[in-house]
């Protein structure tokens, strides 16, 4: 359809005051906007309704809005065109900026120049609809997260496959003898619930259950998956829409904790084997099997230890107590230490924790294990040292436990890193760990990236209920070590998740964090050179290759930021509403004062998920930043396509900044590895500039955070002292 | 092995938290009572390690050290504790359960420890006395003989003679049980510090005991900071009493004694009693009579004032608190109705007089009446150590 670009500003919240309005209009005007309207307050009813009119009056159908950021008011301008563009004329201009000043309406000018013709190379994106898409909700593990998800998922009206690798359905908690309290008094110690799920998902008709069953492969994308079942030596296939991950834990090897002596001393055990002695009737020392009279908890063990595992596994200190309350029960004689590092009781359990805190045979200390010894008669003897009484002690007792971690399934394999990458490189761009649980057909691998400690990778500070895989969900102690209340939770929420995807890759919308967004990638194969740069490099594994190593792109899988556009060296990837020719092109038409006039250009390329939001923090809060830079949202700063640095310098820009969100280890890049991925690339621009005899200082990443909004200002600032000890670009008026 | 075999004790747990200290447990080891307490030493403070030795039934550790002494029961740390564990009360209950400890025999310590004996304990003097009386045949009130001016007259009710192998005896026992608790319990505590107290003993005693008279220690007190002066007009009166005693034996026994040196008795050693108010014994009795009750109801005030902060005490304190109170009230009312010639009451109320005395004198060592030579112990012991008070 031909586009025709309206053009409406709007001169509140101080853009009227601020800017010399009719000006604005001028430079629109010569743009060619052929409909290019003021009003006084465009979010009121009354302004949407002027915007409407024309549009059914004057056909116009691609809406260039220039008021405040688009990070807000977007639900009110929802016109009937996927074309909007919005022109930040609030918080990015005049709260920013000294208003009726020179260089202020100079950005302004160069802001509503910059939309007009990004809307020149913009097309109107059409949804993709898969063909014959699926409802069914898979769910893998049928432990508590797993039977929960499934149930809950059912209940919401969604069909459900449920595989679980074990004969029986409801895993390590149809082990457990009975739970810690979930109801006030919180004191007293309750029946497992889980049979009541079991018998519950079992009667539920929506629930299609495989026992003695593994996952074989998951071919396809979300809404599209073929799934294949292996059971009793044969393979079923069905059909689902996106995939809840709950497989669970296994103890951490409690041999691996030399000094604690498990193996060694027989009368040495689990938290996991103590449950089961609760489970049998009777609390005996394995050596003999005559009762325990005095039983030592050891916290921590092999846990918050760099040496083991060296994280929590939140779930332990609550057991113990539990585990010592049913050493009391048995015999009120009975005598229990627990040596801790802290106790961990969260919520509700602190009650728990206090009511067996009041026991007069249970006594507690913080302290360190140093060891474990045996007498002639097999009884343990546990030294510990900096614990509350104040010097070292040894305690002779009959039993000891171990109160061991969980290690999720994820980590039980070889850790592959991508063909070339080393460990210990400065960038690796996914770990997968050769396990045998989704067995997807991506190219990059067949299970989760894993970031740390053989979970499966989500962003932990915005998102951690997304893995890198849009359409699989991880829920329960697979995800992060969590208590029963926890996992029913968790369970609740994927099963949710998994639903939300589905219905919006029904809609060809993306799934998150770009929710909505019915645009997706187009490659123009005929100049592919087949380097496999975008096949590696998207966080997401949306992109297999055929045999020759020419890319497959499945749009569903894919969340739309645009890394694959700024990987290509050969720019052939783009979006309807986002290429490198849209970005290059209004690059290459900023302003660039003469270098008489002493004002530089900087340009400044923001990722909208972090550095964007910062900018626009800074505008709410009213602190001025400097006048001459150029802001150009990117959708991931991992977009950043190479050329539009090579754009900006030719035409005399003096600096390019890229912002960011952080990278690394505790990264918050919303899109993984996006921000890292720019970081590398600048790296290699390096030569280029040299080339060109130009300072490689020019250009330049930082890592910002919205909560950074403060530094905004001396950011831009430092960055611009920088660009004017370099002096201005030799390129200028070329 | 430099650490130590640790052996909790449940049954000891179970007689702290049975003798006051029942919610000892609840303590988390902040330490913000030994931070709140203006009589703690700053190393190795208390009572914060008190309470988990306490928690973890280490009888041996608590004993043996004088911290336990050193506390003067502020309960600052009591009104404090954020977990309400009041650790005023738990170490209350060591101390109850340490006396019972060191004086043997120690089936008496038990006994005045637990409510259930306490008819029993006060049965002993109530038979003896009545037994002394009805052999003087001095049961009915018609049958007690007057003093040659017609007055109701205690010595003739009941002879100095009797009285006097009856007191003579228990307050020797009482000073022969008080003798070997003090040994031991030096003893742990020097096992205890791991070291022997540094010499000049004389000095420390000296300045344990200008300590005690001047009441140091309770002025840093800040709850129940007006138990200073309750526990002064208690203690001096005590003192006050102890005198009257001295020079009533004095008194009555002097003349006889100057007679069998062959001198000539002073005219102011007055004889028998009863002694006319003028007189400078009656003075100092009456006075510190008047003292004690009024710093026995200002204990008793004070505790009821200040119970929600600092607890509100247990048996052992109570029934120390009532013999005190009774001993005043009932040697006072004494006084009075002999002197108005209230005979129906006078004689009950001596009666009832030489029961609580004899009760506070014979269970001294094993009711809360030992702090004032367990205290004074573990003072002398811990300036002794350098552990500064």
């Amino acid at each position: 359809m031909e586009k025709k670009i309206g053009v409406y500003i709007c001169t509140d919240c101080e853009i009227g005051k601020a800017l010399d309005i009719d000006s604005l209009v001028k430079v629109a005007t010569k743009m060619k906007a052929p409909v290019v309207k003021t009003h006084p307050s465009l979010c009121l009813k009354e302004g949407v309704e002027f915007i409407k009119k024309d549009m059914a009056a004057e056909g116009v159908n691609a809406v260039i809005i220039a008021a405040c950021s688009p990070r807000v008011n977007y639900d009110i301008f929802n016109l009937d065109t996927p074309l909007v563009e919005r022109v930040n004329l609030r918080e990015q201009v005049v709260w920013t900026h000294p208003p009726n000043d020179e260089d202020t309406q100079m950005m302004a000018e160069d802001y509503v120049r910059m939309g007009i013709l990004k809307m020149q190379r913009m097309e109107a994106p059409e949804p993709y609809k898969v063909e014959d898409l699926s409802r069914n909700v898979l769910v893998i593990g049928g432990g508590i997260a797993g039977l929960t998800a499934a149930n809950e998922a059912a209940k919401a009206g969604y069909d459900v496959f449920l595989v679980e690798k074990n004969e029986a359905l409801g895993g390590w908690m149809t082990k457990i003898y009975k739970q810690a309290p979930t109801k006030p008094p919180y004191e007293d110690l309750e029946e497992p619930e889980i049979n009541d799920l079991i018998k519950e998902v079992q009667q539920n008709p929506k629930i299609k259950i495989f026992t003695s069953a593994l996952v074989e492969k998951i071919d396809g994308a979300p809404g599209i998956y073929d799934v294949t079942v292996k059971r009793n030596g044969g393979v079923e296939t069905f059909r689902a829409g996106a995939i809840v991950e709950a497989a669970g834990t296994v103890p951490y090897d409690a041999a691996k904790i030399a000094h604690l002596g498990f193996g060694k001393y027989s009368n040495v055990i689990t938290n996991y084997m103590m449950e089961e002695l609760a489970t049998k009737g009777a609390i005996v020392r394995p050596s003999d099997g005559k009762p325990a009279k005095s039983i030592a908890f050891i916290q921590c063990a092999g846990q918050r230890d760099e040496k083991y595992l060296p994280y929590c596994s939140a779930t332990c200190c609550t057991e113990s107590l539990k585990q010592a309350k049913y050493v009391r029960n048995q015999d009120p004689e009975a005598k229990v230490f627990i040596f801790y590092k802290d106790i961990r009781t969260p919520g509700h359990y602190e009650y728990f924790y206090k009511s067996m805190q009041n026991d007069p045979g249970i006594f507690m200390t913080k302290g360190e294990v140093k060891g474990i010894t045996e007498d002639e008669n097999k009884n343990p003897i546990v030294e510990v040292e900096n614990t509350l009484l104040g010097e070292k002690i040894s305690v002779n007792v009959d039993l000891v436990v171990l109160a061991t971690g969980m290690v999720p399934v994820t980590a039980l394999g070889d850790e592959i890193l991508p063909p070339g990458v080393n460990p210990g490189d400065e960038f690796i761009p996914y770990v997968m760990i050769e396990t045998d649980i989704l067995n997807l057909g991506y190219r990059q691998g067949g299970e989760l990236p894993s970031l740390a400690h053989g979970y499966p990778d989500s962003n932990f500070i915005c998102f951690p209920y997304e893995t890198r895989r849009t359409g699989v969900y991880s829920a329960g102690t697979v995800r992060a070590p969590m208590d029963i209340t926890f996992s029913k939770e968790d369970a609740t929420g994927a099963a949710l998740k998994a639903i939300q995807c589905i219905e919006l890759t029904s809609r060809g919308e993306a799934v998150h964090p770009r929710v909505g967004d019915i645009s997706y990638a187009d490659f123009f194969m005929q100049k592919c050179t087949q380097c496999k740069r975008c096949t590696e490099e998207c966080p997401f594994g949306a992109i297999n290759e055929d045999e020759k190593a020419n890319p497959l792109y499945s749009p569903t899988r894919c969340r739309r930021c645009a890394v694959c556009v700024g990987a290509c060296p050969e720019r052939i990837i783009s979006f309807k509403n986002y290429s490198v020719d849209m970005i290059g092109n209004m690059v290459k038409n900023i302003e660039v004062p003469e270098e008489e006039e002493e004002k530089p250009r900087a340009i400044v390329f923001a990722c909208e998920n972090d550095a964007y939001p910062a900018l626009d923090m800074a505008g709410i809060n009213r602190l001025q930043f400097n006048a001459f830079v150029r802001v150009v949202p990117l959708r991931c700063i991992g977009s950043m396509n190479l050329v539009w640095v090579a754009d900006a310098l030719s035409k005399g820009i003096d600096g390019i900044l890229l912002m960011g969100c952080q990278y690394g280890e505790d990264y918050q890049c919303h899109m993984a590895t996006g921000s890292h991925l720019a970081k590398i690339r600048l790296s290699k621009v390096a030569e280029t500039l040299d080339r060109l005899k130009l300072e490689s200082g020019r250009v330049q990443m930082t890592q910002v955070s919205i909560a950074d909004y403060q530094k905004i200002p001396q950011i831009l600032n430092e960055f611009l002292e920088k660009l004017k000890e370099f002096g201005p670009n030799p390129y200028k008026g070329f | 092995m430099s650490d130590q075999l640790i052996k909790p004790d449940l049954n000891f747990v179970k007689d702290v938290i049975a003798s006051g200290g029942e919610s000892l447990k609840k303590c988390f080891q902040c330490a913000t009572c030994s931070v709140v307490c203006n009589l703690s030493p700053d190393d190795k403070p208390f009572p914060r390690k008190e309470m988990i030795y306490a928690q973890w039934g280490l009888k041996d550790k608590l004993f043996s050290n004088p911290d336990i002494w050193l506390c003067h029961q502020c309960s600052d740390c009591t009104a404090y504790c954020p977990r309400g564990a009041k650790p005023g009360e738990v170490l209350n209950a060591v101390r109850k359960l340490s006396i019972q400890n060191y004086s043997v025999p120690r089936f008496l310590g038990k006994a005045v420890g637990s409510p259930s004996y306490l008819v029993l304990l006060f049965a002993i003097p109530v038979v003896v006395f009545l037994v002394l009386l009805a052999s003087l045949g001095h049961l009915s009130i018609s049958d007690i003989p007057r003093a040659a001016n017609g007055s109701i007259s205690y010595a003739k009710f009941l002879p100095s003679l009797y009285i006097d192998s009856v007191f003579m005896p228990i307050a020797i026992f009482a000073v022969v049980v008080f003798a070997l608790g003090i040994s031991r319990y030096w003893k742990d505590l020097t096992s205890g510090a791991g070291m022997e107290p540094k010499g000049g003993l004389l000095n420390t005693i000296i300045a344990t005991i200008g300590t005690i008279l001047s009441h140091k220690q309770f002025k840093k007190c800040e709850v129940t900071k007006d138990r200073q002066i309750s526990h002064l007009l208690v203690f001096y009166s005590f003192i006050g009493l102890a005198i009257t005693t001295a020079w009533a034996v004095a008194y009555l026994y002097g003349p006889a004694i100057m007679k069998l040196l062959g001198m000539k008795p002073f005219s102011w050693l007055l004889g028998e009693s009863p002694y006319p108010l003028t007189d400078p014994l009656k003075w100092l009795a009456n006075i510190s009579a008047l003292a004690l009750i009024v710093g026995i109801t200002l204990v008793v005030s004070n505790r009821l004032k200040n119970k929600e902060k600092a607890g509100k005490g247990s048996y052992f304190d109570w029934l120390f608190i009532s013999v005190v109170y009774l001993v005043a009230l009932s040697g006072i009312l004494a006084e009075v109705f002999r002197l108005a010639d209230i005979a129906i009451l006078a004689y009950p109320v001596y009666f009832i007089h030489l029961v609580v005395v004899f009760f506070l004198f014979i269970y001294a060592p094993f009711s809360k009446m030992a702090h004032m030579v367990y205290r004074a112990t573990a003072m002398v012991f811990a300036k002794s150590t350098g552990r500064e008070i």
